[in-house]
């Protein structure tokens, strides 16, 4: 490791590669560290993304791909389902093999990428950024750099050294456990929602295959000092019902802020990514190609900033611009969205689920779906029909 | 004189149960006064600057969290 580089990049996970990736490709000096001692693992996402999405970044490879949906349904807890007709086609990841060739095409573009380092601060002089302190292998060593993009995780340290750090409201914030089952007796080509707050409380359940008979089973709760069940305590109820044969390979938990994105997500020499710029969607807390967008839209601009010998946060400003062109609209909407889908009771939803299931036409149309919310939930009209229709 | 008496929550502890434990770091995001460290497989709760908000009490999904209890 060389004590200079232009950017050093906290965090390989998906949004930090794509950053690194991005900076090497215009041929600045990049480092990229990761304090575990393997890059992708432990896991922690339920691993589904758009597939035009990611091969936006990535060349599409059938060994990180362990499934591709174009179905989905959305079942009540009363067990109706509803089927959806196709969307964008989705990829279930596998996020080790999928993090671990994100990383290499990073070091592929010319990045150093180095594991079991982690950053212990930033070195600044008054408001302008010097460099970053590393742990190596649990040796101290200083580096100098122009910019640092911030991209560790949910528990992120870097946005506070930048004075960025806003600690999301516990309702908008979710706590999520998920099991890898195998012996799953499910249909492969579907992913599958439920929604029924005795099941999951202001969350929702996802059941997503991944081959060879196994699926991804977890489940995200708004966070709510009320609840005297865990997440975990919640996906154990949902598993021992509904998939009694299964067996359990791995867990996964994680905390995923969903209150839109920090209301500044730069300083002088710093820019945050990924979920340390809380850049999970606000309703599905998927992040996994946002936090990629994330990655790029910061590299961009930290490759202008270093070009132009600026990178105050004035100049860096430029990224918050890119990112609210993108998903700015999208995310508010979404915020809103999911607030006002939480206040509909969940007999008026199984209501609703039920009826709109034994509708005769498979792809019911917009006037009929209107009838049964308008009879349902009237103030649906009020809360959500304005967001579904764009307003 | 007497001497100012601290009040009892502030003296109880946030106990960790290390066999619950999956060192996500959930708990770490919604800590105001970040006091909780995660390194690897070690999760620290520094009781000098908790102040015991209990917010990382429900957002553990684990339930590994919680405030001990008065005898």
């Amino acid at each position: 490791m060389k004590t200079e580089y232009d950017v050093v990049v906290i965090g390989a996970g998906p949004a930090g590669s794509v950053a690194a990736k991005t900076c090497a490709q215009a041929g600045l000096r990049v480092l990229l560290v990761e304090k575990r001692q393997e890059i992708g693992s432990p896991v922690r996402c339920a691993e589904a993304v758009g597939k035009e999405t990611v091969a936006e970044f990535i060349p599409l490879d059938a060994k990180w791909i362990a499934a591709e949906v174009d179905h989905f349904s959305l079942t009540s807890s009363q067990n109706d389902t509803i089927h959806f007709p196709p969307l964008e086609t989705t990829l279930v990841l596998e996020r080790k093999i999928f993090d671990r060739e994100l990383a290499h095409s990073a070091a592929k573009a010319g990045a150093e990428v180095v594991v079991k380092t982690r950053a212990a601060g930033l070195i600044k002089n008054g408001s302008g950024l010097e460099g970053v302190k590393l742990i190596v292998q649990g040796v101290p060593h200083e580096v100098r750099c122009k910019i640092v993009i911030g991209a560790d995780g949910t528990e992120a340290q870097s946005t506070r050294w930048a004075g960025l750090k806003a600690v999301p409201p516990l309702k908008d914030y979710y706590s999520a456990a998920q099991y890898l089952l195998t012996n799953v007796n499910l249909d492969q080509t579907v992913c599958q929602y439920h929604l029924g707050w005795s099941i999951a409380p202001a969350g929702y359940v996802w059941v997503f295959p991944k081959g060879n008979n196994t699926a991804n089973v977890g489940l995200a709760i708004a966070t709510d000092p009320k609840q005297t069940r865990s997440a975990m305590d919640c996906l154990n109820d949902f598993v021992a019902k509904n998939f009694q044969q299964s067996s359990i390979l791995s867990q996964v938990v994680g905390g995923i802020p969903i209150s839109n994105v920090l209301p500044e997500m730069t300083a002088d020499g710093y820019l945050a990514v990924g979920d340390a710029a809380h850049q999970s969607d606000p309703m599905t807390a998927g992040g996994i190609t946002n936090g990629m967008y994330g990655g790029l839209f910061a590299a961009q601009v930290a490759v202008d900033a270093v070009r132009h010998g600026d990178t105050s946060r004035k100049f860096l400003k430029q990224y918050e611009k890119l990112w609210d062109d993108k998903f700015g609209a999208d995310y508010r909407r979404l915020y809103r969205l999911r607030q006002a889908i939480f206040k509909i009771p969940e007999e008026k939803i199984n209501s609703i689920i039920r009826q709109v299931s034994q509708l005769d036409d498979p792809q019911p149309g917009m006037a009929q779906l209107f009838k049964i919310f308008l009879k349902e939930y009237p103030l649906l009209m009020i809360d959500i029909m304005p967001l579904v229709l764009g307003k | 004189m007497s001497t100012p008496v601290e009040s009892t929550v502030q003296t109880l502890l946030i106990l960790v149960d290390y066999d619950r434990c999956s060192y996500c770091g959930a708990c770490v995001a919604v800590c105001p006064p970040d006091c909780i460290i995660l390194h690897d497989a070690t999760l620290l709760i520094d009781p000098e600057t908790c102040t015991r908000c209990r917010r990382c009490i429900p957002a553990c999904p684990t339930g590994a969290l919680t405030l001990e209890e008065t005898a």
